[in-house]
């Protein structure tokens, strides 16, 4: 408690249009202390490290963002609209949008935020309060069109700051975007980044999710998605290199009759932990769910995927599957699996299943029978087994990252 | 009446072994301290170590708190308000069955469990525990022929001290959960069972458990140590009569299995499970707990549960010895307003340790029925492997499937399968028997039985058929 006091009371007075959001978060964190094992949510979550952020400096003007990735890559092509989101500046200041992607007057935002549940959540979940309690600019984008550019979103972190981010993304009926996240991480720096989308009718959203840290660095995602009747989303992510890093995609049906589909990818070494956290909520008939996650756990690292699904009794018809697979590649890493399902409704489909092992013997036998190095044999299976989720990546999104290098790096 | 309805009137039929059998008991005055647990240990005439286990305890008891992570929602149990102790008067253990009360033989008759001699299963020896205590156990002398014994856990404690204050409380040790501790302090009686070396047990043991008296929390112990070499295949039955008031029944069992022993040990639960309205039944909050302690021994659950207001129950594995085998086979049936979390938790220790995991879940009416498992693989646990499979089945739009699986592995070559799925008898499954000429509950009954044959495959013999009736009996009656 005493932490969360000591860091709520080191924040600027609250101030601007998050205002209000800021007050009732800095009340909730004060209220709820840091999260101990005893909340099931927190249960495996390294909370030495936990502590640690909030022991971070808040992020200062004049500290030089860093984006870690080869720096060529950082300018994007023409065709894609780049954002870079520094937490203390208007993130809009040196881009121009194109036409169909509009920011949402102060007075529209203020309209959104009093709308949706946001305050009862703040008060339920500790990284949305966390997030709300320190966030002083926000990305709120209003977005229509058939024919869009892909929308980047670049989240680069300050080394030995804590740095929030918040954005809103309003997809109205009909819309198709493609939506590529980067966050990076460096040394010890710190992110909790929160960003709201809301999927309108009979729309598409195919949004990549790159998560690289680096160093001792940590980060607190949460995607909030709602979409509606007949929406179509798309989640792909990657993890790799955060000494904590805890993802947690809740999507939310919120007349069902909309496809969502959920891939994930953690890769750790070292002394990582790497947490998705996901939870669907069918709260319509006729929904469908399709998500797969895979962890390759290795040297002293540790991964975890807890996956929620909520299918109450108006969910009739629904089609879920869930998918956990799991690479555990040393004796010193750990895993930890659990499906959660919640059934009311009857006439449904609903499969979830998991899987925990090394890569299968007999396959590197045969690869090493025809010929092949043990050490290659082991890098292509790895390969193909991470592939199954970098398929879904945009083709522009492979710039931000090597699988082959990434893979190296697995012992 | 369309079928999805018929279905929903077919699993509501009444309990049948809810009558009370008037009989003259002993009981002790209500509420738990210091006392009642010394008055209980002085009733029974138990040595020091006993009492000292009992007491010890208690004084954990007091300081744990009541689990609540399973959100089952019941009434808070108000502890000062049960009767932790009551046995039918003149409880002497008899020397043969002809001095036992006839109301008591006469009850068990109406269970089907005949314990006078001409009428006796042939091939079970049964342990029938009353309330508190153990009223009769069959084929005593054949068995000790053998060397087995089986005998309830007071007389067990009166011939053979030395081996419960070895084994008990070894394998759920008293400061377990909330619910271990309060049993381990107010233990009333139980089985046990002991297989010397090498023996294979010549016939199936059984004991059959019936709580008579509406304030008694039942509290009964068993102990079962296979030692090496040896086999053993163990069987428990329980129903209660039907009253307004939730009775409590916090049993521990445990489990000792030595070197390439092997222990089956199954259950059909029938506790009474409250009206459709959710007034009266059996809190059944229970620790099963078995330990492969020796290379190559194997330890097996199957449960039937259909009965109980609420079950709380986890049958478990420790895999210690290499090449330990862990199983569960499990049916759930939960109708009206019952709630069932249940589930197991393989954990593998040893090399080359295998469990598997076979759940079913049948939820009917407003019922929620929920499997809560972990398998853990430890670092050490070289080349194990578990398989797991939970399966749930929905009759109605208001009954709840949950399953919360916990894996955890550290160590690489060790391989975790788990896979569940969720169905329902379907419109088009029922209309395709129909039109072969298969009457609507038979077709329910075939659909749910062939739902739940694996598990029903590892029951012994006598109890497949009990299961099996059991379930159609829930599912017969009133189509019209």
């Amino acid at each position: 408690m005493a932490a969360c006091r000591q860091w709520v009371e080191y924040l600027p007075p609250p101030d601007g249009v998050l205002e209000k959001c800021q007050r009732i978060s800095r009340q909730a964190l004060m209220n709820f202390g840091l999260p101990t094992h005893e909340l099931e949510a927190w249960r495996l979550t390294d909370l030495n490290r936990l502590k640690e952020i909030l022991n971070l400096p808040i992020s200062a003007k004049d500290n030089e963002l860093k984006i870690k990735t080869n720096e060529s890559f950082v300018k994007a092509p023409n065709n894609i609209v780049q954002i870079i989101i520094d937490p203390l500046k208007n993130p809009l200041e040196s881009t121009n949008l194109p036409t169909g992607f509009k920011v949402l007057s102060s007075k529209e935002l203020q309209e959104k935020l009093d709308q949706s549940k946001l305050y009862d959540s703040i008060n339920e979940n500790w990284t949305i309060a966390l997030n709300h309690a320190s966030t002083e600019q926000i990305l709120a984008l209003k977005i229509e069109g058939k024919e869009l550019p892909p929308l980047e979103l670049v989240i680069p972190s300050q080394a030995g700051f804590f740095s929030p981010t918040r954005v809103i993304l309003l997809l109205e009926k009909n819309t198709k975007l493609d939506l590529l996240q980067v966050v990076s991480g460096s040394e010890n720096s710190a992110q909790s980044h929160l960003i709201d989308i809301e999927v309108g009718q009979d729309a598409e959203l195919q949004h990549n999710f790159i998560a690289l840290g680096g160093g001792q660095a940590s980060l607190l995602a949460q995607i909030a998605v709602n979409q509606m009747n007949g929406s179509n989303y798309s989640f792909a992510a990657l993890q790799h290199g955060w000494a904590l890093s805890r993802l947690e995609p809740r999507i939310n049906q919120l007349n069902g009759k909309a496809k969502t589909k959920l891939k994930g990818l953690q890769i750790s070494n070292g002394k990582q932990q790497l947490a998705t956290h996901s939870s669907v909520q069918f709260n319509g008939p006729e929904g469908q769910l399709e998500q797969l996650q895979k962890t390759a756990a290795s040297e002293s690292s540790h991964c975890i995927f807890n996956g929620e699904i909520n299918v109450p009794q108006i969910a009739q018809k629904t089609n879920a599957a869930q998918l956990s697979r799991n690479l555990l590649l040393s004796n010193r890493a750990r895993i930890d699996t659990k499906p959660e399902l919640e059934i009311v409704a009857d006439d449904v489909r609903c499969t979830h299943g998991a899987t925990i092992s090394n890569l299968q013997e007999e396959e590197l036998f045969y690869l090493q029978s025809r010929g092949i190095k043990a050490e290659t044999a082991t890098s292509l299976l790895l390969k193909a087994y991470c592939q199954e989720i970098l398929n879904n990546f945009h083709v522009d999104a492979s710039r931000w990252f090597d699988i082959n290098n990434l893979l190296a790096r697995i012992k | 009446m369309n079928n999805q309805n018929k279905v929903i009137d077919l699993v509501s039929k009444p309990y049948k072994y809810g009558f009370i059998t008037e009989i003259e008991t002993e009981k002790i005055s209500k509420g738990i301290n210091e006392e009642i647990v010394r008055l209980i240990s002085a009733k029974k005439k138990e040595p020091k170590f006993l009492l000292d286990f009992r007491l010890k305890a208690y004084k954990q008891w007091l300081n744990m708190k009541e689990p609540d992570w399973a959100k089952l929602g019941y009434k808070k149990i108000d502890y000062q308000d049960v009767v932790y102790f009551s046995a039918p008067k003149n409880n002497q253990k008899k020397s043969s069955l002809k001095e036992v009360d006839p109301k008591l033989l006469e009850t068990f008759d109406k269970l089907g469990i005949p314990l006078s001699e001409q009428k006796r299963l042939s091939n079970v020896a049964v342990d029938a525990v009353f309330d508190s205590v153990s009223i009769a156990t069959t084929y005593k002398e054949k068995l000790a022929e053998h060397g087995v014994v089986f005998c309830s856990i007071s007389e067990a404690v009166d011939k053979y001290p030395d081996l419960i204050e070895r084994y008990l409380g070894t394998v759920v040790p008293i400061n377990d959960n909330f619910f271990a501790a309060l049993n381990s302090a107010v233990f009333s009686d139980g089985s046990f069972v002991f297989i010397p070396k090498g023996v294979e047990c010549p016939m199936e043991l059984s004991s059959y458990f019936r709580i008579n008296s509406n304030d008694t929390g039942q509290f009964e112990r068993t102990l079962i140590i296979a030692e090496e070499e040896s086999c053993v295949s163990y069987l428990e039955g329980c129903t209660a009569p039907m009253f307004d008031t939730n009775t409590l029944h916090a049993a521990v069992v445990e489990l000792v299995a030595l070197e390439k022993s092997s222990i089956k040990y199954s259950t059909v639960q029938n506790w009474y499970s409250g009206n459709e309205k959710g007034i009266g039944g059996i809190y059944n909050f229970v620790t099963k707990r078995g330990q492969c302690k020796g290379k190559k021994s194997k330890i097996s659950w199957s449960q039937v549960e259909t009965g109980s207001a609420i079950t709380w129950k986890y049958p478990s594995c420790i895999l210690q010895g290499e090449e330990s085998v862990g199983e569960f086979y499990s049916v759930a049936l939960t109708n009206n307003l019952q709630k069932a979390d249940t589930g197991t938790k393989m954990i593998h220790i040893g090399p080359k340790t295998r469990s598997t995991i076979v759940s079913k879940g049948i939820s009917a009416g407003n019922s929620s029925n929920s499997y809560r498992g972990l398998v853990q693989i430890g670092p050490k646990a070289f080349g194990a492997r578990n398989y797991s499979q939970c399966d749930s089945m929905l009759i109605g739009d208001q009954a709840a499937a949950n399953t919360y699986p916990y894996i955890r592995s550290q160590q690489p070559q060790a391989n975790i399968e788990h896979e569940a799925s969720t169905c329902r008898i379907s419109e088009e499954q029922l209309f395709y028997l129909q039109s072969r000429g298969i009457g609507f509950e038979e077709a329910v009954s075939m659909m749910v039985s062939g739902f739940c044959r694996d598990v029903f495959n590892q029951l012994p013999m006598e109890f497949a058929a009990e299961a099996d009736k059991l379930l159609a009996l829930k599912l017969e009656g009133s189509v019209g």
